[in-house]
């Protein structure tokens, strides 16, 4: 990421200059920061006013620097409580009795003073922005509604979600995922972006009506799509649907009318989204500031269409057509597909998406993923509002892989498919982690994830990159389409299969987040369902050494490593086992 | 303007008569806000028999001054001290009223005190002046009347026992009718902080007036009592330097400066300390500090000098020693500077923060404790400070802005500020 324009501190008592990016304290900025800013610059850059009616922008933020986070944990003696094996509760409840310094909580009760509408507190990592990881998912966000009449109360709130925020830095998962990228929890700072959240109120409901996350390169392309025009997934509300891989509409920016490759309306109604999040407006819900989700809440479309916000976004599935038609004019079934945005332009979503994608990429010089919300005001002089929420870097191997056919065919291949994302080699493997058919069944799928969590902090503290091979779609957030881990929970796979059993037969994950951290990370993922040229051989990994049985899983370990090859360009990956144990 | 005149014995009534009177004039204030602001608008004296621990029984004087309330209920601390006299408690109401109004609180300025000494009295005897001063004056104190706080030789157990006294007379709790009480008993949190960080919020402030970052000072503090201590440490979190701090020797009854180039150490300094802040010399050249007199802390090579030990310690005679690299002065103490002084600082163009606005911080936070004790609702200690961050930055803000206006000393500026306020109160009630 290239070094952006300076923040301006934040200033109490000089406010004319109205600086809508600035700083409080000294130190790092961490990695969101900088993408941010390195954002505003590129858009700085580009013509946004041909964009119009939509106007362009990164919303208001203020950085509270790394200074803060240092002086936090040793004014109140934070080290040796995360240094040791303190629960994840009891990190979080000693965070929130810990005190902010005195240098900068004069200036957030000011911040907020002057503050009323809904607030994002996002951590910003330093080693983020160092080793050029995605921490997404990783540390947490946590959204205020930030409308309390008293501004003690907002400042209450605030101040409670910085050091929630701060907390996440020492959570068993983050520190796990640190530890798989080879850096120690000590190591990380952290700063934390105060940003407006883009969107409206509906009644006690406040969302915007598009969230989506944007990468400009794409190695599962389909519907003749080419994966340099990357691919942006859509989801309505906030964006923690899609970070969470809950369901999205994905698409190409080269062909966005071309709907995401599922066989017939029901099916694509199966696979699209059915509810959304909003930050809660309404009644305050039970106090819980260790919670990301306090102030959140879940709707459906029906709340939706009674905003009128599902109007800029669905389509209706007119069941005695078997068809699907743009917009909410009709009755029947309605369909989370942004029709009106890609089909019928109602803004140029497109074409601002596209734009402002590969402007980042031209000026990082690297393939980018970005974030963004889109609002669209109904009535009033409020113009619609793009707001590039985030951008950073993905680490993507395009290195050309050859498969020959033969090693398709050879008694080593374990795992063999057609529907691999990533690219390139994996060699060096000693292990194997695979959920055992006989133990599989839907229902056990969150102990699964529990049990796997486990043998996942083993092996990262022991350094052992794995292979893994589960059943369904890892990282679904329904527990009967797959094992609901989330990234954390798998770290240290180097590779992942998706497997289908008799009778258990789903569509590969598509969860956005989770899949820029395979990507980011090099991750092969293949998909091996009942179709033609994917397959998984159980009676050879079955075969293999065990070297831990559990309830669900079984670890392998065969020294003489297996071998993972992937051509991205294809599509195509196998997975073999050492020469020994063929 | 000549705050002072020189007119012997001291009397310091006078003296903040002779402020106001300035001040006056300033604003052209008519004759009668003038009268009614010079003078305190009641005046308590009164007795207090106790039974002493010897079957004797001895009789106090005590006094409790409300100088105005025209801006709120009044707000002051009780002295106990052997010299007390009622012109002393007059004077120091009189600068209450004006420092709850340059922090903008909606307070007027009272004081009260007992003629006694601490030293020479049982912790039994000490109960029974506190409970007796209550007492005489229950009738005319109270939460949304007048609340008194600890001052000079009193200490938050005399506030409970007051409290007790007060609550047992009025039959029921009434928390807000005292501050200074103990966290866990009504007090609040950050009053320990509250006098050091206010003084340093306004020497961050007065800092990017005159265009430096903190992080590039160096200062030098008189005193390493509660005030000094809490000085340095949010300066140092600032990334300032503090290189000489001084603090009284009870043995030798004298002061010594301790001055350390890299900084001083305020963690190992308080290890060396004792709870009068007196700082234990051999340990001190041990830790790598010159042990030097006390009165050249004034002398150092700094940029800030925080004088937050006793009244009068920046006069005539010493104004000249302050070195040419010095651009600021903030005071921590009350009247650490003295008139001539003040001339000497004004001529050689050093920014001073006076006292009745830098030491603000603690009856802000006072003002906060009653805030929250009469609603039985307590803040977190982020939620006081951000609040006392707020308001002195507020105020100093004010201050600093007329001072650029109308080219005026920061003092004179303080005061034309506060007096105005309180005047105005006066007359929007119709009083004047």
């Amino acid at each position: 990421m290239g070094v952006a324009t300076p923040l301006a501190r934040f200033e109490r008592r000089f406010r004319g200059s109205r600086e809508r990016s600035t700083v409080i304290g000294s130190g790092e900025l961490g990695g969101k920061a900088e993408g941010l800013l390195a954002g505003r610059d590129i858009l700085a850059g580009l013509d946004v006013a041909r964009f119009a009616p939509l106007v362009v922008e990164i919303p208001a933020l203020t950085v509270l620097a790394t200074s803060t986070f240092d002086a936090f944990l040793a004014r109140n003696r934070l080290g040796e409580l995360v240094e040791g094996s303190a629960s994840e509760r009891s990190v979080a409840e000693a965070f929130q009795r810990a005190e902010l310094p005195a240098e900068v909580v004069g200036d957030l009760l000011d911040l907020i003073r002057h503050i009323k509408t809904p607030l994002a507190v996002r951590s910003s990592s330093l080693l983020e922005d160092a080793l050029r990881h995605p921490f997404a998912g990783i540390y947490e966000t946590k959204m205020i509604p930030n409308n309390q009449p008293e501004a003690e109360s907002r400042f209450r709130r605030l101040t409670e979600a910085v050091k929630f925020v701060y907390a996440s830095t020492f959570l068993p998962r983050a520190r796990a995922y640190l530890r798989a990228v080879g850096r120690e929890p000590q190591e990380e700072k952290m700063a934390v972006v105060l940003q407006e959240i883009v969107g409206d109120r509906h009644g006690p409901r406040f969302y915007p009506d598009v969230s989506g996350v944007a990468r400009s390169w794409n190695f599962y392309a389909f519907g003749g799509a080419e994966p340099r025009d990357g691919a942006v997934s859509l989801a309505l509300g906030l964006g923690k649907t899609i970070v969470d891989g809950g369901r999205s509409w994905t698409y190409s920016p080269g062909r966005p009318q071309v709907a995401p490759p599922h066989g017939s309306p029901s099916e694509l109604l199966d696979r699209a989204q059915t509810d959304f999040w909003a930050v809660n407006m309404g009644k305050a819900p039970a106090y819980d500031p260790t919670a990301e989700t306090e102030y959140l809440v879940k709707a459906g479309l029906a709340e939706a269409e009674a905003d009128g916000s599902l109007a800029h976004v669905a389509s209706t599935y007119v069941a005695q057509d078997d068809a699907i038609v743009p917009g909410i004019a009709r009755g029947g079934t309605r369909l989370v597909d942004f029709a009106p945005l890609l089909k019928r332009n109602a803004v140029p979503l497109n074409e601002t998406v596209a734009a402002v994608l590969g402007a980042c990429a031209d000026a990082t010089g690297s393939d980018v993923e970005i974030e963004f919300a889109l609002s669209l005001p109904s009535g009033g002089d409020l113009a619609p509002r793009f707001a590039l929420l985030q951008v950073r870097p993905m680490a993507v191997s395009r290195r050309p892989v050859e498969i020959a056919d033969g090693e398709k065919a050879s008694p080593r291949v374990l795992v063999a498919s057609d529907r691999v994302m990533g690219n390139g080699a994996v060699e060096g493997l000693q292990d194997l982690v695979f959920v055992t058919p006989s133990s599989f069944e839907p229902r056990h799928t969150r102990a699964i994830a529990v049990e796997l969590e486990t043998l996942n902090r083993d092996l990262v503290g022991e350094k052992r990159p794995y292979v893994l091979i589960g059943f369904g779609r890892w990282g679904s957030s329904d527990p009967w389409l797959g094992i609901p881990v989330d990234w954390a929970q798998v770290s240290g796979a180097r590779v992942i299969v998706e497997a289908c059993l008799s009778g258990f037969a789903v569509e590969m994950s598509q969860g956005a987040h989770f899949f820029h951290n395979l990507i980011a990370e090099g991750v092969p993922y293949f998909s091996a369902g009942p179709a033609e040229g994917e397959s998984v051989r159980w009676d050879r990994i079955l075969a293999l050494p065990v070297h831990r049985e559990g309830r669900f899983l079984r670890h392998a370990r065969c020294p003489g490593g297996f071998v993972v090859k992937v051509d991205g360009r294809r599509g195509e990956g196998v997975i073999l086992a050492p020469d020994e144990t063929s | 303007m000549n705050l002072i005149t020189t007119s012997k014995p001291y009397n310091s009534f006078e003296v903040a008569q002779a402020q106001f009177d300035e001040v006056a004039s300033l604003l052209d204030l008519d004759e009668a806000t003038r009268t009614l602001l010079r003078n305190a608008l009641r005046e308590y004296t009164f007795s207090i028999p106790v039974r002493m621990d010897d079957g004797r029984v001895k009789v106090f004087r005590g006094f409790r001054v409300q100088h105005n309330d025209a801006r709120g209920p009044c707000k002051g601390g009780i002295r106990f001290h052997p010299q007390e006299t009622i012109d002393t408690v007059r004077a120091l109401a009189m600068w209450m009223t004006w420092k709850c109004a340059v922090v903008d609180i909606p307070l007027g300025g009272a004081k009260g005190g007992v003629v006694c000494d601490p030293h020479n009295l049982s912790a039994r005897e000490q109960e029974q002046i506190c409970r007796g001063w209550v007492r005489q004056v229950a009738r005319d104190v109270g939460p949304f009347t007048d609340v008194p706080a600890p001052d000079v030789m009193t200490n938050a157990q005399h506030m409970l026992w007051m409290l007790d006294e007060f609550e047992t007379l009025q039959g029921g709790r009434h928390p807000g009718f005292i501050t200074g009480k103990p966290v866990g008993m009504g007090g609040s949190q950050g009053r320990a902080e509250a006098t050091g960080f206010g003084v340093v919020f306004t020497l961050r402030e007065a800092l990017r007036d005159l265009g430096l970052e903190a992080e590039a000072t160096r200062a030098s503090v008189q005193g390493f009592g509660n005030v000094a201590q809490h000085a340095i440490r949010l300066y140092q979190q600032l990334g300032g330097t503090v290189t000489c701090v001084s603090s009284w020797d009870q043995a030798e009854q004298m002061a010594f400066a301790f001055r350390r180039e890299s900084g001083v150490d305020l963690d190992r300094l308080l290890e060396i300390a004792d709870r009068f802040g007196g700082i234990d010399k051999e340990e001190a050249r041990k830790q790598g500090y010159d042990v030097i007199p006390g009165e050249a802390w004034l002398e150092e090579r700094v940029h800030i000098l925080i004088p937050a030990a006793l009244e009068n310690q920046i006069n005539a005679e010493n104004a000249g020693l302050i070195d040419p690299s010095v651009r600021l002065i903030a005071e921590g103490a009350n009247g650490p500077t003295s008139p001539d002084a003040d001339r000497v600082l004004k001529e050689r163009g050093i920014y001073v923060i006076p006292d009745f606005l830098a030491n603000a911080g603690g009856v802000t936070c006072s003002y906060f404790e009653q805030v929250q004790s009469n609603m039985n609702y307590f803040w977190e200690k982020d939620e006081v400070l951000a609040k006392l961050d707020v308001k002195m930055t507020s105020a100093f803000a004010a201050v600093s802005e007329l001072a650029k206006k109308r080219r005026l000393p920061m003092r004179e500026a303080a005061y034309v500020i506060a007096v105005s306020r309180v005047a105005q109160a006066c007359r929007d009630r119709g009083w004047v």
